[in-house]
């Protein structure tokens, strides 16, 4: 086992130390810490209601922590909204959340950071140089679109995985933080995100996985921290513990 | 790869995110060639200009309600907003003040409006809910006001003409017709509040938020804001419904407008606005609300026996259960 704050604190890319976040009397995390470093993947484990939501939503901004200080490259940092969240470069990748369905590729890669002219009071969108960027900055890290105006709908959830990948790196995210990013896919599209995920990290981006389910996330982990009812389990280095091991540390069938 | 081509479906194509506009406009086409074949005179311009005409209430509240729609939300309370702005928009050009009545009554529904999705936003409660109660509550408050008494003024002032005077330009070159300026302000509105939905970053915001607001807040997009701006504009619409309600009749009362607001609905609905929000065009709701009034008309000239002509209102549930059918069945197909 990893000594957490021995190993990573505050000079970590992000470094969330002693979080606590109580809801009135019920206390959804408890005294956590938990970082990650660039160019890793970190995987996230624990069962459903464990924290891990909450966990990343405190680092998201949906949240604020009732205890705790989050460090961001070296610096205290307080975030407020997911757009604080971006625009110091954490970028979350929902399974439900990520993408609109009935908007098309375009639009909804460049959501909230549309390229405008002002023309008057309105501020106009320039489709067609949106549609251009996103579909050559997709080709640029292997991911192929029929169409920048399809509807995201009607595309698969490996696709939609990807181009929600893809917008996090193209906007020059450090940290990608993907919510079970590969729960609902086939074999063949899971495999395709996690060599997303790989060249994310080839990038030195930094990437949070979270999952329940340790056999999702067991290939390309760098190194998994476990959370059990609001608590840090543990942080393990790849290698150090098998699939088994930490799928009885998630469900507390084992103590650490 | 399907390279843009530069036909002309790809080139209108960014102006209809979404929608369905070919089905409306399908759907008025045959109701129009129906009853032209079916029922004699059905196809004069005086019926058509009639039709026309009969639409513009509903017409105005409907593009308000149809950009409220595409945000996700919708507003009951649009038909008491239409009696409030008739009765300050009358007062004042009874006055002396038709400038400062015009911008009263725009401004005044649009705060209103606004109140709506203020509350939606604090309380989380359905716009349902919340524009029930405003609905009444309004329509109270204007009863208090106005002690329940008629507004109506005898005099036509030049400003009236402005807004609802005869389109002479056009009656002129065809016999029995009587086209109006409202349709002119009706196209100009939907046209404005079209592009606003289709090419500005507010619009690609209000289908985000009407289509899935915890992605929209995932990325940054200020969905409260967009809501409450959402209902403002749909305030706004019911304002100019009551300005033209006015100009027009010169009559105004505390009722008026009861029960305009789910027409208007229906409308958007029938022109193809997805109820549950994130899809459909301003121009639908428009030839929505047009569909709905050639039924009317139609209806009434075909003069059924025992049935009394007004009671076109089962044709309107049919048309607005078919139209959640068809747009349904299309939007699945893509």
């Amino acid at each position: 086992m990893i000594d957490t704050k021995a190993e990573q604190g505050r000079n970590s890319l992000v470094w969330m130390e002693n979080i606590t976040k109580k809801f009135g009397t019920i206390c959804a995390l408890k005294d956590v810490s938990f970082g990650v470093e660039k160019g890793e993947v970190r995987a996230l484990l624990g069962d459903n209601g464990a924290g891990k939501s909450t966990l990343i939503k405190v680092l998201m901004g949906i949240h604020q922590p009732t205890e705790g200080q989050i460090y961001f490259e070296g610096y205290p940092v307080n975030i407020h909204s997911p757009k604080e969240a971006r625009e110091i470069g954490i970028e979350a990748v929902y399974q439900d959340l990520a993408l609109v369905n009935l908007m098309s590729i375009t639009r909804n890669f460049f959501l909230g950071r549309e390229i405008v002219r002002n023309i008057g009071p309105f501020r106009f969108m320039d489709l067609r140089k949106m549609a251009t960027i996103c579909r050559t900055s997709l080709h640029d890290i292997g991911i192929e679109i029929r169409s920048a105006n399809e509807r995201v709908g009607s595309l698969s959830g490996g696709e939609r995985q990807s181009i929600a990948i893809g917008r996090g790196v193209y906007f020059g995210a450090k940290v990608l933080i993907l919510d079970e990013p590969t729960s609902a896919l086939s074999v063949a599209e899971t495999r395709k995100v996690l060599s997303y995920i790989e060249n994310a990290r080839d990038r030195q981006l930094a990437t949070i996985f979270i999952t329940h389910n340790v056999h999702h996330v067991y290939m390309v982990a760098d190194s998994y921290t476990i959370i059990r009812q609001g608590h840090n389990v543990g942080t393990y280095r790849k290698g150090e513990l098998s699939e088994e091991d930490i799928a009885d540390l998630i469900t507390g069938d084992r103590e650490s | 790869m399907i390279k843009t081509s530069a036909s002309w479906l790809s080139k209108i194509k960014p102006w209809l995110p979404g929608s369905t506009i070919a089905a409306p406009v399908a759907v008025l086409l045959v109701v129009l060639v129906l009853f032209s074949v079916f029922v004699p005179k059905f196809f004069s311009f005086r019926s058509i200009s009639g039709i026309i005409n009969a639409a513009t209430l509903t017409g105005a509240l409907a593009i308000g309600i149809g950009f409220l729609m595409v945000a996700g939300e919708f507003d009951l309370s649009v038909g008491s907003n239409l009696a409030i702005s008739g009765y300050i928009y009358g007062t004042l050009t009874a006055a002396g003040q038709p400038f400062l009545g015009l911008l009263l009554a725009l401004v005044v529904p649009s705060i209103l409006g606004a109140v709506n999705g203020i509350i939606l936003v604090w309380t989380g409660i359905p716009s349902f809910i919340v524009t029930l109660g405003t609905k009444y509550f309004y329509r109270g408050m204007l009863w208090v006001i106005t002690t329940g008494s008629m507004l109506q003024t005898v005099d036509t002032l030049p400003i009236d003409k402005i807004f609802t005077g005869r389109l002479d330009v056009f009656n002129n070159l065809v016999s029995d017709a009587n086209f109006r300026n409202s349709a002119l302000w009706l196209i100009l509105l939907a046209f404005l509040f079209q592009i606003i939905l289709s090419k500005t970053k507010f619009g690609n915001h209000v289908f985000a938020v009407g289509s899935n607001p915890g992605a929209a807040l995932g990325q940054g997009v200020r969905v409260a804001r967009v809501k409450i701006i959402s209902f403002a504009i749909s305030g706004f619409m019911a304002g100019v419904a009551g300005i033209l309600l006015f100009s027009q009749f010169h009559t105004v009362r505390v009722s008026s407008g009861d029960g305009m607001d789910l027409y208007a609905i229906a409308a958007a609905v029938v022109g193809g606005v997805l109820i549950t929000g994130g899809a459909g065009n301003i121009w639908g709701a428009l030839v929505g609300a047009l569909i709905i009034s050639t039924l009317r008309t139609g209806v009434v000239l075909l003069d059924i026996p025992f049935i009394p002509a007004d009671n076109f209102e089962a044709i309107v549930g049919v048309t607005i259960v078919g139209a959640a059918i068809l747009n349904m069945y299309i939007s699945k197909r893509k």
